[in-house]
């Protein structure tokens, strides 16, 4: 199997897709045989090579984080590249990896419709998408959380490398809840928003000196004739 | 009412869904609303690369210093905001996507809870509805609905209400009525 990572999200290399998909590939790599290329969707200009890698590769896993509900627009732009390859026989298949700092995985449920969808209108098979909410930064997270992911990451790998697919089972173990439940949403509402801003926001806006300005309304004022 | 409607037609020479568009403000005009259309291509906005400055480094503002300003400044002011766009690849188009990605300085980074979900509160107290003007171009229902069901969503974030999709093949007087009605 010649495996195409493409990581969508728009920090590159130093976005939690990029973590995410090594660890995946670390697991891919437990099964011998495979071969494997890699591309950064943030290089918008190298989206024409990446059609090309996409026509070649057997299997595509493409992760990306979730913004304003829906795809990032590096991804959407590259999306519109591949549409000459709809309905080609010859397509890869394809499956996704997408997270969203939201922690409840109700929120990726409409992105993963579309991605579903996607791959039917290109004619890939569909590998399935592992989707799970509370992503933040993976290597930021408590060990015990990183060390979750990191295991249902390799086990999306090996059986990726196994199969050719994702194994239902890793999916539904690596999504966090749908919606949470109510005492943990009040919790994550109250103290758990309280410790955000304390422990990160705060910090990263008094480290720019932009702390005092934090819910400054800059656009106040109307546009011209309104 | 105030109208902003984005034009996410990212094609010049597909001059039909432009003239829709055109039409469309005419009659909104008529009908006594002010409207202010944003010819996205034609604008100078930078993709999102999620760095936070907006919310860490230089609040309520993305740090490129692009036209996106002009984009969050109309579309606050807004009592309806209208994303007119082809369907391209099933979904709106990128230079869409792209634009509303850049919406973010209008929210704060903090949790708040609404409709039984974390999301984020709004940077000001004014909301509006949101609307979809769609030109099909191949589009199934299918695809119109995971669309509508993704905007839906996109309220949700943005303390917004969904007002309706609606299709360039259907008369435009027909849809200024459903997309403007109170």
């Amino acid at each position: 199997m010649h495996l195409l990572l493409l990581n969508g999200s728009p920090k590159g290399e130093s976005g939690n897709s990029n973590y995410l998909l090594q660890l995946l590939l670390e697991g891919v790599d437990e099964i011998p045989g495979h071969t494997h290329e890699y591309a950064n969707l943030a290089r918008v200009k190298q989206h024409s090579h990446y059609v090309g890698l996409f026509q070649q590769a057997d299997v595509i896993v493409m992760a990306f984080p979730l913004y304003t509900d829906m795809m990032p627009g590096i991804v959407k732009t590259f999306i519109e590249e591949l549409e000459p390859l709809c309905g080609r026989e010859d397509n890869p298949a394809l499956g996704f990896i997408i997270q969203s700092g939201f922690p409840e995985s109700v929120q990726l449920r409409a992105l993963e419709a579309y991605l579903e969808k996607l791959a039917r209108r290109l004619g890939c098979r569909y590998v399935g998408t592992a989707l799970r909410g509370g992503g933040g930064n993976v290597r930021s997270m408590p060990a015990f959380m990183a060390k979750k992911v990191t295991e249902n990451m390799h086990a999306l790998g090996r059986s990726l490398g196994k199969t050719g697919e994702f194994d239902p089972e890793v999916i539904r173990r690596f999504a966090l809840s749908e919606k949470m439940p109510l005492p943990q949403l009040w919790f994550m509402g109250t103290f758990g928003d309280r410790m955000a801003r304390a422990f990160f926001w705060h910090r990263e806006m008094k480290k720019n000196g932009a702390y005092e300005r934090r819910e400054a309304q800059p656009y106040a004022l109307p546009p011209e004739g309104w | 009412m105030k109208i902003c409607v984005l034009n996410g037609n990212s094609d010049p020479t597909s001059t039909d869904f432009d003239a829709y568009v055109s039409r469309f403000c005419e009659v909104a005009t008529e009908r006594g609303h002010d409207v202010k259309v944003l010819q996205l291509r034609d604008m100078d906005i930078k993709y999102c690369i999620g760095c936070f400055g907006c919310w860490v480094k230089t609040p309520g503002e993305c740090i490129a210093r692009d036209e996106s300003a002009e984009v969050c400044r109309t579309a606050l002011h807004a009592d309806l905001l209208i994303c007119a766009s082809p369907v391209k690849m099933g979904q709106v188009s990128a230079l869409t996507k792209k634009t509303l990605d850049k919406l973010i300085p209008l929210v704060l980074p903090y949790f708040t809870i609404r409709q039984g979900e974390i999301h984020h509160p709004q940077r000001y107290e004014q909301t509006r509805d949101l609307a979809l003007l769609l030109q099909k171009d191949g589009a199934d229902e299918e695809d119109l609905a995971i669309i509508e069901r993704s905007f839906r969503r996109m309220c949700i974030n943005f303390d917004s209400s969904f007002r309706c999709l609606k299709l360039t093949d259907e008369p435009v007087e027909e849809v200024v009525d459903a997309l403007v009605a109170a």
